[in-house]
């Protein structure tokens, strides 16, 4: 009983996301997008630009209204956005007029109202410990560089004890030393609270390296889920053993592949795993999948 | 880092960014020889140049103060501003000398006395060989005008008795002609006609001739030198001092308050013991003396001096009565500001307001305010509030705080409110879409969006128009009391203005001065505060 809840932690199922066009139909980025996420796991939405990666991604956090379909999440249907869901934005989006410190103690205050202020202080300081910012607590915004500005975006999402943690493209702006480090960061805050978890990413190595499921996206407009695929590396995992296995660079030219050639075939959801993964097609192999999939 | 003094170079250069003077940024880069050159280009642009061109400006003045000449006189020059300034000091340093007179008493009261006494008797002489030389310099100018007079005196009395003559020879003439006109010969009247406007013009003109020379005597005879301009200078600095010291005397025997304190209680002394010697009509009539007396002492022991206003008191009142409409604006303009860029309904709701009230000029509303401040405290002797604000300790209560006053602080709000509205509203409204997608992850209420998020967010733009509503404000308090007669800057210019003394014009240059050095000021003081509410990327750095 418990796995079967525990596997549809998050039910996506047919949602629509569409714009009013005041010359014809409503113009549909999203259609027909249907995504189970189970308990702890983490997901990783890759796709080409525009295709509405984002926005499933906002519509999930409850930022962007939802036009049709239905989200539950640990069996309740969102209804706008909640501290059970948290954010972590591209742009780190902290306040400039406050600290470190107040910046994530902001969420805290309002998520533990009835905590008394020492233990508000041990949530904010140890999340900010786990991003490795215990020294620059007391610094402002400005005073801190790209990357520890995205570490405190972090310890601000954690710091709200969340059920489910939503990236969205959190390291996009950041060089690429960086990014690995936040990436470890991100890791090794999973392996410890066991949380569910959405990473929107344009890098394909973030997209192996991190989900146990990686969701590829349907061209938009009417984008979907075109294909998922399970990545089965162990956790915690490990940046050098990851990056070492041949594995890794299968999942990737599969991921590669479904990006370059099969991105625009629209309609039922292609299951992966590690055992039949397909990688580049000849043309014919291509034309045979297109028929079978495409409605 | 073996100099200790390194240690604040980049604090120092902080306070001077944040100040907003920033020329000087340059010198303390300089002193601590970073990059002289770029140092001393800076320099040069940012502090020679403006000197070089205040002193400029100096000069040009000078210049043009000649050239204009008005019935109050010729506009004044720098040096005549500047002793116009020197007067107003004087005037208010005499005024707090005068108070110290009249509230002194015991031992102080005689020393000061002495020491006014031997001024008094020292500046007497001086001012008499003042006076002497006036008499004599402007006698020395007679005789040497007479000298330049004499000639041109001659030449109007010959070119009188010149035109005289040939006057009476045209007269002569036409009276000839006159004669000799023949009835019905239309041409000959036509001529004679003629000769008559030739002679008509003609006189005109030598009339004209006369007028001018005679302008020219009275212009040689008003022309001053230099010598009695300074002559009389000093003879009026003298007579002042001597009339000061005479009150100053006045203060401190006849009219001052210990002095009457004394007198008044001795006096009802006196009359006690005649009282107790009597019975009947006669007691009853000592005894109302008495009672009287003892009134007056109340109200001599609670007086105060009645000091005139300076133009320093004056400058206080008004920053203080900038200040009320400042705030008072704010209080109106910030939350509804804050509720237009909340709710754009709201904002469709105010926009006539706003529209329609925004261009009223200050003349307009200040009649208005002053009917309604005056309808609303009828008899400010009466008035509860003006007694409490009367009674404050200090110089506030000596504002003596009025109507006008009121009328003038609430003319600066509705006029200065409309820039903080506005920059509310948009600082409100332009809010980073990030911060609120943050603010609703973080699920946060009403207030603490509005004062976490929002009102923070805001601030940069709220006093980037809080420094322009002070700026309108304080442009617009000196309009108002001029016509209020609300004691202060406006005021002291009108009474200038009315006065037509003969550094009248001058104490209005001063003012402007004063005027803008006080803005200046108030500016600065909100740079600063705007400074320290900006944060980076916000819309309102400069």
């Amino acid at each position: 009983m418990s796995t079967s809840l525990n596997s549809k932690f998050v039910e996506i199922s047919h949602l629509v996301k569409e714009y009013p066009n005041p010359y014809g139909e409503d113009f549909r980025v999203i259609e027909n997008f249907n995504l189970n996420i189970k308990q702890g796991e983490f997901i990783s939405l890759i796709g080409h630009s525009g295709c509405g990666k984002s926005t499933v991604l906002t519509m999930l956090a409850g930022l962007n209204e939802i036009s049709d379909g239905g989200i539950i999440v640990g069996d309740k249907e969102i209804d706008g956005p909640g501290p059970d869901r948290a954010v972590v934005f591209q742009a780190p989006c902290l306040m400039p007029w406050m600290t470190a410190y107040q910046n994530v103690m902001l969420g805290v205050k309002n998520v533990y109202p009835h905590a008394t202020k020492s233990v508000q202080k041990q949530i904010v300081e140890h999340s900010l410990s786990i991003v490795g910012l215990s020294d620059a607590m007391k610094k402002l915004p400005n005073e801190m560089s790209g990357g520890m500005q995205q570490r405190v975006g972090i310890a601000r999402a954690i710091a709200l004890k969340p059920k489910m943690l939503l990236l969205d493209e959190p390291f996009g702006r950041l060089d690429s030393l960086t990014r690995m480090e936040l990436q470890d960061v991100i890791i090794n805050i999973l392996a410890e609270e066991n949380l569910t978890a959405m990473i929107v990413t344009h890098d394909v190595d973030e997209a192996v390296f991190m989900a146990d499921r990686c969701v590829m996206m349907s061209n938009g407009p009417k984008a979907g889920v075109g294909e998922i695929m399970e990545i089965n590396f162990p956790r915690p995992r490990n940046r050098q053993d990851v990056f070492n296995d041949p594995m890794f660079f299968r999942y990737r030219e599969h991921l590669l592949a479904f990006l370059e050639q099969r991105s625009h075939i629209k309609g039922k959801t292609r299951l992966h795993n590690h055992e039949d993964l397909i990688g580049y097609l000849s043309s014919e192999d291509l034309k045979s999948l297109e028929a079978q999939y495409q409605d | 880092m073996k100099n200790p003094l390194s240690y604040i170079k980049y604090p120092l250069l902080k306070a001077i960014d944040i100040s907003g003077l920033t020329f000087l940024g340059p010198v303390v880069r300089l002193c601590y020889g970073e990059e002289p050159s770029v140092q001393m280009k800076k320099i040069g642009q940012w502090i020679f140049i403006p000197i070089i061109f205040i002193i400029l400006f100096l000069f040009v003045w000078g210049i043009a103060s000649e050239k204009i000449q008005t019935k109050s006189g010729a506009l004044p020059n720098p040096t005549k501003t500047l002793q116009a300034y020197d007067s107003i000091n004087t005037f208010a340093k005499r005024e707090k000398l005068k108070k110290e007179a009249y509230e002194a008493h015991g031992e102080q009261r005689e020393k000061l006395l002495t020491k006014a006494q031997e001024r008094l008797a020292e500046i007497i002489p001086q001012a008499q060989a003042a006076t002497e030389l006036v008499t004599q310099e402007k006698a020395n100018q007679k005789v040497k005008l007479a000298s330049q007079i004499a000639p041109i005196k001659e030449e109007y009395k010959t070119s009188k008795r010149a035109f005289t003559e040939s006057q009476k020879q045209r007269q002569t003439q036409l009276d000839h002609t006159s004669k000799k006109l023949h009835i019905g010969n239309e041409e000959q009247y036509q001529s004679f006609i003629q000769s008559v406007k030739e002679h008509q013009s003609q006189t005109e003109t030598e009339k004209s001739t006369l007028r001018s020379i005679k302008i020219k005597i009275k212009e040689i005879e008003n022309s001053s030198s230099k010598k009695v301009e300074k002559a009389l200078q000093l003879q009026t600095i003298m007579a002042e001092e001597q009339q000061f010291l005479k009150k100053q005397i006045d203060q401190l025997t006849r009219d001052n308050k210990s002095l009457k304190v004394e007198s008044e209680q001795l006096k009802i002394e006196e009359n006690f013991t005649a009282l107790t010697q009597v019975t009947g009509k006669e007691a009853l009539k000592k005894a109302q003396s008495i009672v009287k007396t003892e009134t007056r002492l109340e109200k001599t022991k609670a007086s105060n001096y009645a000091k005139p206003s300076t133009l320093w008191f004056q400058v206080r009142r008004s920053i203080l009565c900038v200040f009320t409409g400042f705030l008072l604006g704010s209080l109106i303009a910030i939350p509804i500001g804050i509720l237009c860029g909340l709710s754009s309904t709201f904002m469709a709701a105010m926009t006539p307001f706003v529209a329609i009230f925004k261009p009223v000029s200050p003349i307009v509303w200040l009649p208005i305010t002053l009917i309604i401040a005056s309808g609303l405290i009828p008899d400010p002797d009466q008035n509860p509030l003006m007694k409490f604000l009367w009674g404050l300790p200090g110089e506030l209560g000596e504002f003596k705080i009025n109507p006008a006053f009121i009328a003038s602080a609430a003319t600066v709000a509705l006029c200065s409110l409309w820039a903080t509205l506005a920059n509310t509203a948009l600082g409100v409204a332009s809010i980073d879409k990030d911060h609120l997608n943050v603010a609703r992850v973080l699920k946060l209420g009403f207030w603490s969006r509005l004062f976490k998020i929002i009102i923070p967010s805001a601030l940069p733009l709220i006093f980037a128009g809080l420094r322009i509503s002070l700026g309108v404000g304080w442009m617009v308090l000196i309009a108002a009391e001029l016509l209020s007669s609300s004691e202060g800057i406006g005021k002291f210019v009108w009474d200038q203005f009315n006065n037509g003394a003969s550094d009248s014009f001058a104490k209005m240059i001063v003012v402007v001065f004063v005027v803008g050095v006080i803005g200046l000021i108030l500016d600065r003081i909100m740079i600063i505060f705007q400074r320290m509410v900006s944060f980076e990327g916000s819309a309102a750095t400069i």
